[in-house]
Formats: C-alpha cells, structure tokens, sequence
C-alpha cells in the first residue's frame, strides 16, 4: 500500500498476508503510524490497495459490502440523527421495508444496552453510549466481518473495561469474525484469539500470538500471569518498533537535509 | 459546619417570596422592556419640545398616525404590497441560491464557472443596480422582487456550498462503508450536515431581502412601506415616516424568529454544537 501525502509518496503497509477463520477475534497492535487503521479500511473496501488483494469467502473485496460492518475510532454517529435513526441507516441504505427495519434495531438497542435512550440525539449520550451506539450501528446489517477501528480509544479507563466485557458478551452471542485495531495492549490481548503485531512504517506483519487464555474471560483474567507474560511480550516488541522507527526518521532527516540546503 | 450551613440556605430558598422569585427569573427580560421603556419616554419628551420636527415625531404622535393609517386600510394595502414583493423575491432567492449552492458544492467544474461571480457582485454593493431594474422590470411589483432576489441570493448561495462542502470526512466515510450510493451520501449525509449553514444563508438573506423591498421602493413604486416612508419624509410627514420605519423592524424581528423556530424544529442537534 503506497500512499501519497503532501506529494511525499510513503509505503504504508508491505507484505502483509494474514489468514483469519470465520468467528475468530483478531486484535492489530503496533505503533501509532504503523497503518493497522489502513489495513482495516482496505479490508473494509473504503480504500483500493496499490498491490494485493483482499478475500472474503474468496471473493475479491473492491469496495465496501453488507458482509463487513465498520465501527468507527471517534464519533461517526451522524449528529442529525437519533440513536435509533443512526443504527437504521444501514438498513435504510439498502432499502429494507421500515417495520422489519425498526424491529432489527430494536433488538440492537437492547443488545448493546440502550433501551431509553432511543429517541436520543448522539450529543445527549456520554461516550460509553455513543460507542454502544456505533457498534449497534454496525451490526444492523449482520455483517459477517465487525471491523473495529480503536472504538473505545477515546473513553476513560472504567467505561473502556466495562465497554470490552460488553464487546465480548455480544460477541459470544452472535460469533462474528472481528478485527480489532487498538492501542491498549491489555484490549487487545483480553479480548483476542489472536493478536497481531505490526511493525512500523511499511506497517509489516511482526508477530501473531495466540492468546490461550479460556473463555469465557472475565476482567479478573487481566491479573493472571499468562496475561501479564503476553501484554509484557507484545509490549517489549512494539517498543523495538518505536525505537527503531526513532531511528530512522533520524537517518531520513540527515539524507533530506541536503536537498533542503539546495533550495 | 456542613451539616448546619445546608438546612440554612434550604430555609433561605424557602423563604424567598414568590414575588422575587418571579423577578429573579425574568430579569433579562424585564431589563429588555425597562429599556425600550426609557428610550421611548425619552423620545416622547425630545418630541414634545419640538426643537427637532424634520426628525423626531412623539412617540404618542407617531401611535396617532399608525391608528389612523390603519383605519384608511391604506396601511395593509402598503403592508401586503411589500410583502408581496418580498416574499415572492425571497422564495425564489432561497430555491436558485439552495440549487446554486449544491451546485458549486457537487461539481468543481461548477464551481470554477460560477465562482468568480459570486465573489464579484457578493463584494459590489449590488443596491446600485436597483435603478437599473425599474428600467427593465417596471415601476410595479416585479422590480422589487428582482432588487429582493439580487440582495438575498448570494449568502444563501454561499452558506449553501461552504455548509456542502465543509461536512466531515468521517460522516462520509461512515455512510461509504454501509454501501451508500452517490445519492443517498447526498441526500442522507451532506444535505442535512449542511442544513445549519443553509438555514443561517436563509437568515442573512432576509436582513438584506427588506433592505431590497425598501431601496426599491424608494427609487420607485406607487405602493409599500418603503414608498410609504420616503412619500412622508418627503412631504415633512415625519409621523408617518416613522410608522413605516416601525413596521419595518417588527417585519424583520418577526422574520428571524420564524426561522429561528425553523432551524430548532429541523436542526435540534445544533443547539448543542452552537454553544
């Protein structure tokens, strides 16, 4: 994946190549810049990969499709809508009869623990709420593949706890494929089969761990010492990154200097 | 201390009369009336002394001559004739200028025609050219819904394509990867993101749509508040000047605030945003 910003061509992600299986929950860590949010919106469809392909159940993904459902970073929620009116869109999108329509969301509002605040505009919710919201959004349209971008990045730390175990709980009910990108290392491994570490720009595929720690896991699980030896683990290789990545935007400052000079 | 100093205050609230509470509540709105309270007996007594007849009229003059104008029924024949003549150039105003504005918003190429126009007669003060419309358009009506429509157009048109165009990427995005088509990401996310703005556009424009009724009116017509008020001025008729002026601003405070409610019965979500 090349990428052109302010005429500057950079590599985004290169050689990256991952297999998951249909109800697996798949975390992508790695630092900030390492292009996981690109991976996901190349799954997604949203953006065209330069080289490489994509397959769903075989098939070639060229743009976005009911069977990939994308749960946005921040606050995606259209403003102008009501909580139930944002997590019909999908539906309404596609042309769904109304009634059918309104009781799927229905359903989605007790499902992600809404009921009461339907009628809500996004702005009258706290953040937990509006997360709550943009995954019920997501899934209104049954989607094979829940493609989470840092969905909960920007909660504070309780609501974030309380947001994982709620993620697992709809997930052990419905059994969804899910990518889940993250920053928070503990997230990451708490909620995965399997997590998937980047390594920085060109974002390569460093290490995928599997996380053997049963289900179902409950909050007390982060203080285990096989969880603690993972986060420790997929902790020391993200800092190999940042470390290295330090570096080379030193070396890329001393090349460019030259040219600079000449102007 | 806690414990002693909050039954106190509770007993202070208590104690408060209805009669203060009902002041404490409406104060701001109490000052407003106190105000125009003040001016207007100020005015009443600057009139009386008739030191300046050819500008102040007393107010109790000036209530005279609307009662009387309003008896003739001449006053609602000025009412409806400027009324006319701004709502028919207004609503043309807003249909072109919303259509032009989603225009220049959709289409760069539109946008690069178009442009250069609008930033060219926005900047010019357009009220110039009313003469030019009696010419073509007549003393009547069609005239003054012309000067109306130049007048009103451009922050409509504006407001319009910066509200399109200024709808963050994410909504677009969010609406992408639910496989919305073209035309349902124009309907269902930049149209009502741009609906505020488009609303502002409207409010603007009818600001300086009364100003184009008036300028019109006094370059030439044979009807309308604006005839009414350049008539009397002319003719010393200071009174009746100022009944026309008077109607003028209840127009314009009675226009903005229909489109206020407007704006909060299609745009709820703003109001948060706005603060």
């Amino acid at each position: 994946m090349i990428y052109s910003q302010r005429g500057q061509r950079f590599v985004a992600l290169r050689d990256v190549s991952l297999d998951i299986q249909s109800g697996e929950f798949i975390s992508l860590v790695g630092a900030s810049g390492c292009g996981k949010t690109t991976l996901l919106r190349i799954v997604d469809g949203l953006v065209t990969p330069t080289a490489g392909t994509v397959r769903v159940d075989g098939h070639v993904v060229t743009r976005p499709g009911p069977d990939r459902g994308f749960v946005f970073q921040q606050d995606a929620l259209f403003p102008w809508r009501t909580v139930i009116d944002n997590i019909i869109f999908g539906l309404e999108v596609q042309g769904r009869a109304k009634r059918e329509s309104r009781q799927r969301a229905d359903a989605l509002v007790r499902l992600v623990g809404l009921g009461g605040f339907e009628h809500h505009y996004p702005h009258e919710l706290s953040g937990g709420m509006r997360q709550r919201a943009n995954l019920a959004r997501a899934l209104t349209i049954d989607p094979d593949i829940l493609l989470m971008d840092e969905p909960f990045a920007a909660l504070d730390a309780q609501t974030r706890e309380i947001m994982q175990s709620e993620l697992l709980r709809i997930w052990r009910s419905n059994r969804k494929t899910v990518m889940f990108v993250t920053h928070q290392i503990d997230e990451a491994v708490y909620l995965a089969d399997r997590v998937v570490v980047m390594t920085s720009r060109p974002g390569q595929i460093k290490a995928v761990l599997d996380v053997d720690i049963p289900r179902p896991r409950d909050l007390s699980v982060k203080r285990t010492p096989r969880f603690l030896d993972l986060v420790d683990a997929i902790w020391k290789m993200i800092e190999e990154e940042v470390k290295a990545a330090l570096r080379v935007t030193d070396d890329d400052r001393q090349i460019t200097s030259r040219p600079i000079a000449t102007y | 201390m806690a414990n002693v100093a909050i039954p106190l205050e509770l007993q202070l609230l208590q104690r408060e009369s209805l009669a203060s509470r009902w002041l404490r509540t409406h104060a701001s709105t109490l000052r407003g009336l106190l105000s125009l309270v003040v001016v207007a007996v100020i005015w009443e007594i600057a009139g009386r002394t008739g030191r300046w007849p050819l500008i102040l009229a007393p107010i109790s003059d000036i209530w005279l001559r609307f009662v009387q104008l309003a008896a003739s029924g001449e006053l609602l024949r000025h009412i409806l004739v400027s009324l006319n003549e701004f709502v028919v150039g207004f609503a043309i105003a807003a249909v072109f200028g919303i259509a032009l504005g989603i225009l220049i918003a959709s289409s760069q190429a539109a946008k690069d025609f178009i442009d250069p126009w609008v930033s060219a007669v926005y900047a010019t003060p357009t009220v110039a050219l009313a003469p030019l419309f009696i010419f073509v358009f007549g003393i009547d009506a069609p005239s003054k819904m012309a000067v109306v429509f130049l007048l009103a157009v451009f922050p409509i048109v504006i407001n319009t394509a910066t509200g399109m165009s200024s709808t963050d990427q994410v909504y677009i995005e969010a609406a992408r990867s639910f496989c919305a088509s073209k035309r349902q990401i124009f309907t269902k996310v930049l149209i009502p993101s741009a609906l505020p703005f488009i609303v502002a556009g409207l409010r603007l424009g009818i600001g300086r749509g009364l100003v184009g009724v008036v300028v019109g009116e006094f370059i030439g017509a044979r009807a309308g508040l604006g005839y009414l008020i350049f008539k009397s001025s002319q003719g010393f008729q200071i009174d009746a000047m100022w009944v026309g002026v008077f109607l003028l601003a209840g127009t314009g405070v009675i226009a903005v605030s229909i489109l206020q409610r407007v704006e909060r019965r299609m745009a709820p979500w703003r109001q948060f945003e706005l603060k």
